[in-house]
């Protein structure tokens, strides 16, 4: 283990090189074909669109590096927001309460999944599935499936639309979150046992580990920030309905998976999480800042912002081929 | 570690440093028009048609035209393609909402920006945008349905009614001018059931068979939602009642051209809906110049004629009869 480390670090830290220098080509690359990509109020869009998928993939990061995966983080947005919307539309509370108390339902949801997973050691693939269409189907069912909220204030609209310090509001939020779960993971004996259980949960066990506590706590703590990011969906948008968050839950393990953390746990950095999403935001916007472009006298729509699904499966596919050809030259380097 | 977070500050760079020189114009010195339109999805038929009418105008107009909408169930896309035009630059977004309360909050943004904006096929909050483009009012759409279905019958016998699901609004509201109708001007028709087909083809031909043998002097089958017109037409023909039992109702020509050639339904109601872009990009253009002001009465519309403005909706004028004789001409 000890030999192993420095060159595992390293092995790493290109990782997120290569990430740097996609992002770094993806920021050329719109800046020349892109429509105002560099735009102020672009680069504020970037952020503001992507950071709810940003939210869940750091709430994602503890639960993969556990070896884990928690699909139901998409589906607790939308029960969260619809959550949210009765609190604060039917139940008349303010929407600080009305958010602290969603991201409670967030924590909830996640403490469900915990103790399917952790307590009755069922496999989270499975009971997180479960889970996904248990709280999709709950938002649906509080909503008959077509109510929606909405008129909410306009002090509480602001978190999702204004600006503080320049900066859009939401990712003050989104830092404070990054900052709590890097010093988590990589600052504190609980974030280590993470990749610990993830090498190898009996081995975690044996070394003195509370293995079931900490791996509840991953997934409480992926239901709670699933809960904070439907808030800010839901004031971004300025209403609140069970289709919240569709999706976002494959979004949040691409970027996870694509900075770097290994599918089976035990490997991963924060900063590669971060560096993933980034990847993706920028590329996903700058794919929209390609509009029509002209032919001779003919207006031809750009088909670009169509294939972001596609680039973004080639950049996941691309990343995930580079691990194994860096890791056989660290390999070769370290033999000479 | 320290090495990952340096290079972090660095990438970061490039984008602080692009905050600050904001405000760039693409369009430069002319005076070109950019109009947004905003479809509810990009890849359904519907709106497809809608661009087409859009992009004709836009070359009336000499103006630029950008279309977007989005390609998945994502309540948030419709939003985040006005931020995107709205950091564009655009003049003009015409917009068709699909989550009314959410879309608005863009559209009031775009507003905010000095972008003129009007909705189209689905309205959002009246504050959020100047006009909307109206294709077919309640009673419109109430009286062409049921003035349809008197022609064939002659003004007399039962008929039913096909909806989506009884709970349903627009549905609703038709139905109520439907039925407004019929008590003012046809005392010998009579509507004998209402039945709901949760806006699937299978369950809306299900409805009709049973529709046919519960009543068998229903002479007509009135279908308000899409599905249910060639949902009502399978369970006709299949029943051997072809020409006996009438079908009619809202839909895409397109998807009962066969059953109207067939003559088992014998009218497609719906309003030109490549009209319907290009009265939104007329209006957006309109508006955008100043020849279209709050408290207009009537607006002209180019190729469309004078069109009526009633408060601050402008109405495309009545629906359209797709029937055998000129379904041939239409391809959404």
């Amino acid at each position: 283990m000890t030999t192993t480390k420095p060159s595992l670090k390293s092995l790493l830290a290109r990782h997120e090189v290569v990430l740097l220098l996609v992002i770094a080509l993806e920021v050329v690359l719109f800046s020349a074909l892109g429509r105002r990509f560099l735009d102020g109020t672009n680069v504020s869009n970037i952020f503001r669109h992507s950071v709810e998928i940003g939210l869940l993939a750091l709430a994602m990061t503890p639960v993969i590096l556990t070896g884990g995966i928690d699909l139901s983080v998409g589906s607790m947005m939308g029960l969260c927001a619809v959550c949210f919307g009765i609190f604060v539309n039917d139940a008349s509370m303010s929407p600080l309460v009305a958010g602290l108390l969603s991201v409670g339902i967030g924590a909830l949801g996640g403490g469900l999944n915990a103790l399917l997973i952790a307590r009755l050691n069922l496999p989270p693939l499975i009971v997180t599935l479960g889970t996904f269409s248990l709280f999709r189907g709950l938002a649906e069912a509080l909503t008959k499936g077509s109510k929606s909220y909405s008129g909410f204030p306009d002090s509480f609209l602001a978190l999702g639309n204004s600006d503080v310090a320049g900066i859009p509001a939401q990712i003050w939020i989104f830092l404070l979150v990054a900052l709590g779960i890097w010093l988590l993971v990589h600052r504190t004996t609980l974030g280590r046992s993470f990749r610990a259980i993830g090498y190898s949960p009996e081995g975690a066990r044996y070394a003195g580990i509370p293995v079931r506590r900490n791996l509840s706590l991953a997934y409480v703590l992926a239901g709670a920030i699933a809960g904070l990011a439907a808030v800010i969906f839901v004031a971004r948008l300025g209403e609140a309905r069970a289709n919240a968050g569709m999706g976002y839950e494959l979004l949040a393990i691409t970027t996870v998976v694509l900075g770097g953390t290994s599918i089976f746990g035990g490997s991963g950095t924060v900063a590669g999480t971060l560096l993933g999403y980034l990847a993706v935001a920028v590329l996903n916007n700058g794919l929209k800042r390609i509009t029509d472009y002209q032919v001779f006298d003919k207006t031809i729509s750009s088909v670009s912002n169509e294939m972001s699904g596609m680039l973004t499966g080639l950049l996941l596919l691309l990343a995930l081929a580079v691990i194994p050809v860096t890791k056989a030259l660290a390999a070769r380097r370290s033999k000479t | 570690m320290k090495r990952i977070l340096c290079t972090l500050a660095l990438c970061t760079v490039p984008f602080l440093s692009a905050c600050k020189k904001s405000g760039e114009s693409t369009t430069g010195g002319d005076e070109k028009l950019t109009i947004a339109l905003l479809p509810k999805s990009k890849g359904n038929q519907y709106f497809v048609t809608c661009e087409k009418g859009a992009r004709t105008a836009a070359a009336e107009l000499g103006a630029e035209l950008l279309f977007d909408g989005p390609t998945s169930s994502d309540p948030a896309k419709q939003n985040e393609i006005v931020e995107n035009w709205i950091s564009l630059g655009v003049d003009v977004i015409a917009a068709a909402a699909e989550n009314k309360d959410g879309l608005s909050t863009a559209l009031r943004k775009a507003q905010a920006e000095g972008i003129k904006v009007i909705t189209y096929d689905a309205d959002a909050q009246p504050d959020a945008r100047s006009f909307f483009v109206n294709q077919a009012t309640e009673k419109g759409i109430g009286d062409a349905l049921m003035d349809n279905a008197a022609t064939l019958l002659n003004g007399e016998g039962e008929f039913a009614i096909l909806t989506a699901n009884l709970t349903a609004a627009n549905q609703n509201a038709w139905i109520a001018a439907i039925k407004a109708r019929q008590a003012e001007k046809y005392p010998n028709m009579k509507l004998v059931d209402i039945k709901p087909c949760d806006d699937q083809k299978d369950k809306a031909q299900q409805e009709t068979t049973n529709l046919l043998s519960a009543y068998p002097n229903l002479k007509a089958v009135v279908a308000v939602c899409s599905p249910a017109v060639p949902g009502a037409a399978e369970a006709v023909k299949q029943a051997g009642k072809t020409g006996a039992v009438k079908v009619l109702g809202l839909g895409l020509p397109s998807e009962n051209k066969a059953y109207v050639k067939e003559g088992v339904t014998q009218a497609v109601i719906l309003w030109k809906v490549e009209d319907l872009g290009y009265l939104a990009v007329k209006a957006g253009a309109a508006l955008a110049k100043g020849e279209l002001k709050p408290g207009d009465t009537e607006f002209d519309a180019g190729k469309l004629g004078k069109l009526k403005i009633e408060g601050d909706n402008i109405l495309l004028g009545t629906p359209f009869a797709f029937t055998k004789e000129n379904i041939d001409q239409f391809d959404f």
